[in-house]
């Protein structure tokens, strides 16, 4: 058994998917590209207007005063054909794109293949019903059409509203009109005149007598009519590639209508990830500016997922803070499938409640304050003192270390250390002064000497006084050659 | 008349309060706010507070003198967030906070944000507050000049006030004079370190630090005037 997956008036549902509440509005598709641009499309209500493939805008605009006119989007078209295979794909291993919006898919060995072999129509309509749902997640209205052989799945598909399991040919075949043979225009209408109105009709004149009196041509239609013979399937596997594009007619100068697209984006690449039960472990954006340097930044997504607000919302920090030398003349958003993350945490085990959150904070944190100011700090190896570096917030995992072998209160270091005249008596600290610390010196403890990395250029010497005012300060003062410093208060 | 004019009033406020059950009137108590806690380690501190720091609640603490302990405060509260497995935040409003006192183990679970100024810490309190990740978030403000502290909007202690209580994050807010008036709890800190203390193990002084409960909005706990530990 073979089904196809047809997409009726597919460059129109093309052009219209990120604009689904334009379905039931009037809306015509023109192609711009051609000489003379005609309609070539157009939506029910359109349709209603008289409006009809062929006419210009200003015949379809004189028709329907309403009617919005939209152009085709051959990257629209592009990411709807992908999404067309990707949603089939899950359905079937085998399938092929058979035309523009049509995907016909091979069920040999699959369940439903024995369900409709067992005639069970619930379970085919129960099946078809979710490929239609997830086609319908990313606003695609589809038919689908299950039949023994491809040519007569592709005539079930047509005629499907919007599902058709054909297990009777022959009944199927003497029902549909002779318009629908795909026959050449004088060939229908001398059927119309002998009177052969149906297929059943035109299949009971028989091969030979259709051949004598209209030619090999008629021959040929007749074979496609029978839908008798199978063919083999050009196999094709989809891209794991989920892209939507966007050139804007007017180029975009602020944020607000660019987050109204791309939001529109995010929703979609999330459907199309749904259909495909992947989730997204990076985004990558493209903005086109119209001077010609593009604006390009991908998004790692630390916990992959396919939440429409989690993705949106690394967008939006991100573009909160982008100045573009230029309007933005297009768009582009790529989201690189993933799996979602499972861990098996131990019984006390916690981490990060949410680490998508946590890294969106941390982008906050940096417009705010700038890079390596917020992170885990890591105390380098060395006795240098205030050595340190910052490295991100490891969710789960914990760093090792030798125990810290610092006794005393807490310092409060002072960063950079901060100048102080300090008066001595003999060899000690007798009056401090500095912005940080100031007063008569009750007791002292020092000297310390010490020094490291003398083999290297970063080598370091300096001599350490721990000191308490009168007042109750606590201090650690710092002597480098003449210089005294206040390194921190004890706190 | 007086009678039938207090009879509408009863009705009318019977009347809004099923309209607008949501809405508290004057004459009301207000509800119980929720009393989980977040236990400091520290026995004097946590019998103090009746369990310790209040969660979904602003808590200030206000160490007037230099080395009257706040710093060795926070660093207790980081190995107790370390012990207890949890991750922390330390918003430091003066980057003076000292990672060599403590482990790299005690280290890998805390977010330290370092900022130069009041104003930049508050920006990224409100921040690290809305992530919900980190159960305890501290706001260290001690060594931020008074003409900063003075400059935060009252307006601001109330929104991480707000935050804080949406999230059940336990907001410990240090500083060198009182300024947040919508704290929870306010204790003071009295401790008085030495030159003797330096040779002291730090969890060892943690212990002794001593502590003055002097504001508590949150009901059920000792009274705020008289309450010491330490």
């Amino acid at each position: 058994m073979h089904a196809v997956i047809y997409i009726p008036n597919f460059h129109l549902q093309a052009a219209l998917r990120l604009e689904p509440q334009l379905a039931s509005r009037p809306v015509a598709l023109m192609d711009q590209t051609e000489s003379k641009a005609v309609v070539m499309q157009m939506t029910d209500a359109a349709r209603a207007f008289a409006v009809a493939e062929g006419q210009t805008s200003t015949q379809a605009m004189a028709r329907c005063g309403e009617i919005l006119i939209r152009a085709r989007s051959r990257a629209q078209e592009d990411a709807a054909a992908e999404i067309l295979l990707q949603c089939a794909y899950c359905f079937s291993p085998r399938i092929e794109s058979t035309a523009t919006g049509v995907c016909t898919m091979d069920l040999r060995g699959l369940a439903i293949n024995d369900d409709i072999a067992d005639g069970d129509a619930a379970g085919a309509a129960d099946w078809a019903g979710r490929i239609l749902r997830a086609l319908q997640q990313t606003h695609l209205r589809a038919q689908i059409g299950v039949a023994e052989t491809p040519e007569l799945a592709w005539k079930a598909a047509r005629e499907a509203m919007p599902f058709l399991c054909v297990t009777d040919a022959g009944a199927f075949l003497a029902s549909l009109t002779v318009s629908s043979l795909e026959a050449a225009p004088e060939l229908l209408d001398i059927l119309d005149r002998w009177g052969v109105r149906s297929v059943g009709s035109f299949l009971a004149l028989g091969k030979d007598r259709i051949a004598e009196r209209l030619g090999p041509d008629a021959v040929d239609v007749f074979d496609r009519a029978l839908a008798r013979e199978s063919r083999p399937l050009k196999l094709v596997t989809p891209a794991e590639t989920f892209d939507e594009f966007m050139e804007f007619e007017e180029p975009i100068e602020t944020l607000e209508p660019l987050l109204f697209v791309l939001r529109r984006f995010v929703e979609q690449l999330a459907n199309r990830l749904d259909v495909v039960y992947l989730v997204a472990g990076e985004l990558r954006l493209r903005l086109g500016l119209s001077s010609g340097e593009p604006h390009e930044r991908a998004f790692s997504i630390p916990s992959p997922t396919r939440d429409v607000e989690t993705l949106f919302r690394t967008l939006n920090t991100h573009l909160e803070n982008v100045r573009t030398d230029a309007p933005i003349s297009s768009l582009r958003l790529t989201a690189k499938p993933g799996r979602a993350a499972h861990f098996q945490f131990g019984l006390f085990e916690t981490a990060l409640r949410d680490p998508n959150q946590f890294h969106e904070t941390v982008a906050r944190l940096g417009a705010l304050l700038g890079s390596n100011r917020a992170g885990a700090p890591r105390l380098l190896p060395t006795h240098r003192p205030d050595a340190f570096a910052m490295d991100p917030l490891l969710a789960g995992e914990e760093q090792t270390g030798e125990p810290a072998p610092i006794s005393g209160p807490a310092l409060r270091r002072c960063r950079p250390q901060i100048a102080a005249a300090v008066e001595l008596r003999g060899d000690r600290p007798v009056l401090v002064h500095s912005p940080a610390v100031r007063g008569a010196i009750a007791r002292t403890q020092g000297p310390w000497q010490i020094s490291g990395d003398w083999w290297d250029n970063a080598r370091w010497s300096r001599e350490e006084w721990e000191a308490e005012t009168t007042d109750g300060d606590l201090c650690r003062l710092v002597r480098q050659g003449d210089e005294w410093l206040v390194d921190g208060l004890f706190d | 008349m007086k009678a039938a004019n207090a009879n509408d009033i009863i009705q009318l406020r019977q009347a809004l309060a099923q309209r607008f059950p949501q809405v508290r009137t004057w004459s009301e108590q207000p509800p119980q706010k929720s009393r989980s806690c977040w236990p400091t380690g520290l026995p004097s501190l946590d019998a103090l507070l009746q369990g310790g720091l209040p969660k979904g609640a602003l808590t200030e603490v206000v160490g007037p003198r230099s080395a009257a302990g706040t710093a060795t405060f926070l660093h207790a509260l980081v190995r107790r967030s370390h012990q207890t497995r949890q991750f922390a935040a330390l918003i430091d409003g003066h980057d003076s906070f000292d990672p060599g006192a403590l482990t790299n183990a005690a280290l890998s679970r805390l977010l330290w944000v370092r900022c130069h100024s009041a104003e930049e810490a508050i920006k990224a309190a409100d921040i690290v507050l809305r992530d919900r990740n980190f159960p305890l978030v501290a706001l260290d403000l001690k060594t931020n000049p008074n003409a900063q502290l003075r400059k935060i909007s009252p307006t601001a202690w109330y929104r991480m006030q707000r935050i804080a209580a949406q999230n059940g994050v336990t907001l410990v807010v240090l500083t060198p004079l009182a300024i947040g008036g919508c704290a929870d709890a306010r204790l003071n800190l009295e401790s008085r370190f030495t030159l003797d203390d330096l040779a002291k193990e730090p969890e060892a002084l943690a212990l002794v630090l001593k502590f003055e409960l002097v504001r508590w909005a949150l009901g059920g706990a000792a009274d705020a005037t008289a309450a010491q530990a330490g």
